[in-house]
């Protein structure tokens, strides 16, 4: 607990710093339309997809933290590897050329993979040592560092985009247009986030994940397995961040850091929510999305991540613990 | 178990463990649990009575040292494994689940066997007859002594042969310790080798049937818990001036 105190101003302190960097990440300008209150309710169809894609790959940030305590700074780049891996598996010359939805599955299996591999292969042995959470956060950054430029020789530096669903006409719903991939997208993270809920609340495994988050030792004292659903936390923030990664690239575009990119996003997202909740994971990142989008109602679209990260610091003004987060007692 | 028959239940021998590499806070430090015995283990702040618990349960890793339970050796195995071998475990202040209410707490005690939860839940609401009335409230609504009730039961869901206590009456009113107390003895009673480690050194070799004193992490004194609490070198080196007194 004493850690999370001190990530959140670092991390606070870190996010307001870095629009400047990511402010070019989402190009595309809300849809113009003839009133306000008919591009108010656009922005807010827009924020609502921007933000469900980053609470799938938040929850996964926001679980792993919760059960091991860990800020993970590779988190950003599982999204990446997601992403890239179906964009092989899809478009490249040198991949099968597979349809983007077998594509897609494949890469939630290989995140999943490829996160289980991570804990087994590198943080579980440093837990073991009883490395320091300092340490292993300096190491996720290394790790981070490590796997983009990993991506940046496998993949390059330019754009991609998938071969299907790539241009689409919008839908006219009533004053808001949406394109049917954009609202297969937006319906498919809702419906992943549920399935996300229900699997915490409605299954053994979600129960051990949840009393691991509450109490290690005491949850090892009921006899659960706790390495076991380190493992799983694991392999699930892995699939859900290579979806959350896949659906990104689809909305937006393919790039070798569009992890990094939404990794400050997914930090706000659980920091308003409340650090280590599942719950407060989805509902900050849905608030950072909205706000976001809502913010080129007024403002020019290079500010939207500023703008959400600067509701982040007042939402952390009034209520320190974040929107789902719990009272903690200092001192 | 046969080649154990007769033997400790429990057997800690010579174990050295710590939380900083390189620093060890148990220092060869020995007990044993006999079938239905109740031991006591108490010593001054930072003698190691919780680590010893933590290392003896598996949630810290002993460097070296033996740990066998029915004479088959299980040091350094998993806290989970030892739960479904038969050793139940409660820690010192964070030992419930403070969201979950009494019933869920208690479901996750049968975690690995939730179908005997119903039968388990009638026989442990007998013996803490406050938990029955509360089934539905947060445990983290409880007081102190409550939820220590909770806790115990939860660890005894799983129907442990031995039971380890960390400082059950820590930060409990006195009225409150003399209850916890007597749940243990009547829980020792029922047949359960109990190990408690404690504070409160009087009243836990007042109902021991051994107790081990501890020192800067290895065992200083060991024998009959009453003959502990009148030993003149327990006194001097722990219970003080006030068993002097009285």
């Amino acid at each position: 607990m004493r850690h999370q105190r001190l990530f959140v101003p670092v991390l606070a302190l870190f996010l307001v710093t870095a629009p400047a960097v990511t402010a070019s990440a989402q190009g595309e300008a809300v849809l113009g339309a003839p009133g306000f209150g008919a591009r108010a309710l656009q922005a807010l169809v827009d924020g609502i997809q921007f933000g469900a894609i980053i609470a799938i790959t938040a929850v996964g940030l926001s679980l792993i933290f919760g059960t091991i305590h860990l800020i993970n700074f590779a988190h950003g780049e599982l999204v990446t590897i997601g992403a890239t891996f179906a964009f092989f598996l899809n478009v490249s010359p040198a991949g099968p050329g597979w349809h983007l939805i077998p594509a897609a599955i494949a890469a939630v299996a290989f995140g999943a993979l490829l996160g289980g591999a991570i804990d087994r292969g590198l943080w579980r042995p440093l837990r073991a040592r009883g490395t320091g959470m300092i340490n292993l956060f300096i190491a996720t950054i290394g790790l981070s560092l490590l796997l983009r430029h990993v991506v940046l020789v496998l993949y390059g530096a330019r754009p991609g985009s998938y071969a299907q669903y790539d241009i689409q006409s919008a839908i006219d719903l009533g004053p808001v247009g949406i394109t049917p991939r954009d609202l297969t997208v937006t319906l498919l993270s809702v419906l992943v986030l549920l399935g996300i809920a229900a699997l915490l609340q409605r299954t053994r495994i979600g129960t051990a994940i949840r009393a691991v988050s509450v109490n290690r030792d005491l949850a090892e004292a009921s006899g659960i397995d706790v390495q076991r659903v380190v493992l799983v936390v694991w392999m699930l923030g892995g699939a859900l961040a290579a979806l959350g990664g896949v659906f990104f690239g689809l909305v937006e575009i393919v790039t070798w850091d569009m992890g990094f990119k939404l990794l400050l996003l997914m930090f706000a997202g659980i920091i308003l929510g409340g650090l280590g909740s599942a719950y407060g994971a989805m509902a900050g990142s849905l608030v950072i999305g909205i706000v976001a989008q809502m913010s080129t109602l007024w403002f020019p679209v290079d500010l939207q991540y500023a703008w959400a990260l600067l509701a982040l610091i007042v939402v952390l003004l009034i209520r320190p613990q974040g929107i789902l987060g719990r009272r903690e007692r200092v001192g | 178990m046969s080649a154990n028959e007769g033997g400790p239940v429990l057997a800690a021998h010579e174990i050295v463990a710590g939380y900083l590499p390189g620093v060890d806070v148990l220092r060869g430090c020995s007990i044993e649990v006999r079938p239905g015995e109740l031991v006591g283990v108490i010593g001054p702040n930072g003698a190691g009575k919780s680590t010893l618990a933590k290392a003896v349960f598996g949630l810290l890793r002993i460097r070296t040292g033996t740990v066998r339970l029915h004479g088959e050796d299980v040091t350094n195995r998993p806290a989970h494994e030892l739960v479904r071998r038969g050793v139940g475990y409660v820690p010192q202040l964070a030992n419930v689940f403070p969201a979950l209410t009494v019933e869920e707490n208690l479901r996750m005690g049968v975690y690995l066997r939730p179908r005997t939860y119903a039968r388990r839940a009638a026989a442990l609401e007998e013996l803490f007859p406050v938990l029955a009335d509360r089934r539905k409230q947060k445990a983290g609504s409880m007081s102190g002594g409550e939820r220590q009730m909770l806790a115990m039961a939860r660890a005894l869901m799983m129907e442990p042969q031995v039971l380890l206590l960390d400082e059950p009456s820590a930060g409990l009113s006195p009225v409150f310790q003399d209850q916890v107390f007597d749940r243990v003895k009547e829980i020792n009673g029922a047949g359960v080798a109990v190990l408690m480690v404690e504070q409160n050194a009087r009243r836990c070799l007042q109902i021991c049937d051994r107790g081990y004193v501890l020192d800067q992490g290895r065992n200083a004194y060991t024998g009959p818990g009453p003959d502990l609490l009148h030993d003149q070198k327990v006194i001097d080196l722990y219970l003080g001036t006030l068993a002097r007194v009285r």
